[in-house]
């Protein structure tokens, strides 16, 4: 084989590679979409659907349609879907934007006293959050259910069945960003902070208007993934949240999974439905992860 | 005293971890007096507590103990924007999403200073400093110089007591360091504010400082003027660290022979051997039989014997010359001894060649071996 026959092999070699792995993950993908268009609601057998039907998007959407009662007589009946769906569309972007936020203002302030405060148990307290975020959430679903019980007796807007309850247990995983953020602090040189401390500013107006603005990559990095991570959280979700009203999106899909029924075709649309935010929010983050945002102000 | 003074008073700082124990000290035991309207250059090798000092002195480090005080008041526990002090950062430390009118305008906003007065006070800083057409562009956009020159701005606009620069100079090419040195001793003369201006580099410290203090290892070795520093170190460090080349310096012992004192280099075999006459013939006197440390400064070698003062020849040889025009720097071997010359003339000196060298004997230093103190 000559050298150019070589490097021809391992070109289509690399890209045979390439396209079954391309494969294996979209394959998956176009089989919800399909099962979303399909008519009925069984699982995907055939990847593309035989009839194209909305009548799930519908289902989803709240939009009244017609459906089959008996395929024999082909009589049919007005199905008006309950809002549901769309609740619960909402309820999860709430809150995931709420707790995606509040995780920007809490690992945000840590990760800068972390990174430019000297204080007594600073490396300790940092391995603690490194070691503790290594337990899975679920392990304490039973604890976040006491405590929230026990705060609901007190305080009726944070007890089990609230979504500001979950918002709260939400922001508890900060370990990990505020680490990721600790990071980010530390490659920013301390002397332009110094030097704005010299020209008068407080600790606080230092943080907020001298190293936010440089550090905002690293903040839509922490949206967006903390904001993905909520949207699809299913476990502590289902345990807090009770009344259908409450749901949100991951819960609601999960509700037309009965054990006797399957509504795979409802469950895919609302899946579907629920990429829509997490692509608005990384288009929108998208912008403000560049780089170059610290360009030039010091001497690299 | 004036209100641009500064009063270091046996300054110590140690460094500490996490939990508070001790891990390094860096500036031990220090004391050092700035006049008003004086610019005074920390100078010294990486690691000797010049930065430790000034930052103290900025308050953006903790004092462990001592005092410093700005005009008479003691500011030890003072926030850096209540001391009247401005400083100019080795890296710039330029406000990179900021406009350079706002890099320069930031301390003043946050001082609530009137809009008219802020811009007011930037426009005419930044067209001293030719920075009037770039206003509104970001800290990237600019080279080094300019940059540098922002910063400048920036504590210009403060109207500082006292400037601070933290080696600002070593991050620009050869050429603009040279501009910007003078740049930075015009606006000393025209502001008549104190500056205390760290540097590792002694070109920089000689030509800027009205008074240089040397440190070593967090202690001052020695405070003076360029030229006394030059001409009369206190210790074998500051011989070595001012100049360039540096002094020649060689160890030996002083011995009596023939009823002349003569120096003689430890070696074993050709040390070289150096009359000790006029001027350190007397300072030579109690170090018979004692080791000490001859130092001449390598202009004070020269091929002829000059009119003033008393020389002392030596035959040597040249290893290697360095012509530079109007001087000629030439590396020599004396004995075991090597020896810088600086010879001016346009004279050529070849490899291998032998030359007599003249040693200019009224110029000489001597250094006590043990405690590396010159010998009065």
């Amino acid at each position: 084989m000559t050298a150019h026959q070589k490097v021809l092999a391992r070109k289509v070699g690399a890209h045979a590679f390439l396209i079954c792995f391309l494969i294996l993950i979209l394959v998956p993908f176009v089989m919800v979409i399909s099962a979303s268009l399909r008519q009925g609601n069984f699982a995907p057998s055939r990847l593309l659907p035989d009839k194209v039907s909305l009548d799930h998007w519908k289902f989803v959407l709240g939009i009244p349609y017609q459906e089959v009662v008996n395929p024999a007589t082909g009589e049919t009946r007005t199905v008006k879907p309950s809002t549901p769906p769309l609740l619960w569309f909402w309820n999860s972007i709430k809150v995931s934007v709420t707790a995606s936020a509040g995780i920007i203002f809490l690992s945000g302030t840590a990760a800068y006293a972390f990174a430019r405060l000297r204080f007594k148990f600073r490396s300790t307290t940092l391995s603690a959050l490194l070691i503790l975020q290594m337990f899975p959430m679920v392990l304490s679903l039973v604890a976040f259910y006491v405590i929230l019980d026990f705060a609901g007796q007190y305080v009726k807007w944070l007890g089990l069945n609230t979504q500001p309850g979950l918002i709260m247990i939400y922001l508890g995983g900060i370990s990990n960003y505020i680490w990721m953020i600790k990071g980010y602090f530390e490659t920013i040189p301390a002397s332009m902070e110094e030097s704005a401390r010299i020209d008068g500013a407080s600790q606080f107006q230092t943080f907020i208007r001298i190293l936010l603005p440089m550090s905002l990559p690293i903040f839509a990095v922490v949206f967006i993934l903390s904001f993905i991570s909520y949207m699809s959280e299913y476990p502590v979700a289902s345990v807090v949240l009770q009344s259908s009203d409450n749901w949100t999106l991951a819960v609601g899909a999960n509700s037309f999974l009965y054990e006797q029924e399957k509504l795979w075709g409802r469950f895919s649309a609302l899946a579907v439905l629920s990429g829509v935010p997490i692509t608005v929010v990384f288009l929108l983050c998208q912008r403000f992860v560049i780089g170059g945002l610290t360009s030039g102000g010091v001497k690299e | 005293m004036s209100e641009g003074s500064v009063q270091i008073k046996e300054l110590v700082k140690t460094y500490t971890d996490d939990r508070g124990r001790p891990t390094f000290t860096a500036v031990k035991n220090i004391s050092l007096n700035i006049e008003d309207g004086e610019f005074v250059v920390l100078v010294g090798p990486s690691g000797c507590g010049k930065s430790t000092t000034l930052r103290m002195v900025a308050g953006l480090e903790k004092i462990t103990s001592g005092t410093i005080s700005i005009g008479d008041r003691v500011v030890n526990e003072l926030e850096p924007k209540d001391r009247g002090i401005a400083m100019v950062f080795q890296n710039y430390a330029l406000y990179p999403h900021m406009s350079i009118f706002n890099n320069m305008a930031f301390g003043l906003q946050l001082a609530k200073k009137k809009r008219e007065f802020i811009s007011d006070t930037v426009g005419r800083t930044s067209k001293a400093l030719g920075l009037d057409q770039m206003l509104d562009r970001k800290p990237h956009a600019l080279s080094g110089g300019q940059r540098q020159r922002v910063a400048l701005g920036r504590a210009i606009v403060r109207s500082p007591k006292v400037f601070l620069f933290d080696e600002p100079l070593s991050n620009l090419d050869a050429k603009m360091r040279v501009q910007m040195r003078s740049e930075i001793s015009k606006l000393h003369v025209q502001l008549g504010s104190t500056m205390i201006y760290v540097t590792h580099d002694q070109v920089e410290a000689m030509t800027m400082g009205d008074r240089i203090c040397v440190m070593r290892d967090g202690l001052i070795m020695q405070v003076a003027d360029p030229l006394t520093l030059y001409r009369q170190p206190e210790n074998l460090f500051v011989a070595g660290f001012i100049g360039s080349p540096p002094m020649n310096l060689l160890k030996g012992k002083v011995q009596k022979r023939d009823g002349g004192l003569f120096f003689v280099e430890s070696a074993e075999k050709n040390g070289l051997t150096v009359p000790l006459r006029g001027r350190i013939e007397s300072v030579a006197g109690k170090y018979v039989d004692k080791d000490i440390v001859f130092g001449i400064r390598p202009e004070h070698l020269s091929d002829e014997a000059g009119k003033e003062g008393t020389h002392a020849p030596v035959t040597s040889t040249v290893e290697i010359a360095e012509p530079m025009g109007s001087e000629s720097l030439v590396y020599l071997k004396a004995g075991t001894g090597n020896l810088i010359a600086r010879i001016h003339g346009e004279h050529l000196f070849h490899l291998g060649e032998q030359v007599t060298i003249q040693l200019n004997l009224d110029k000489v230093n001597l250094f006590d071996t043990a405690t590396e103190n010159v010998i009065r």
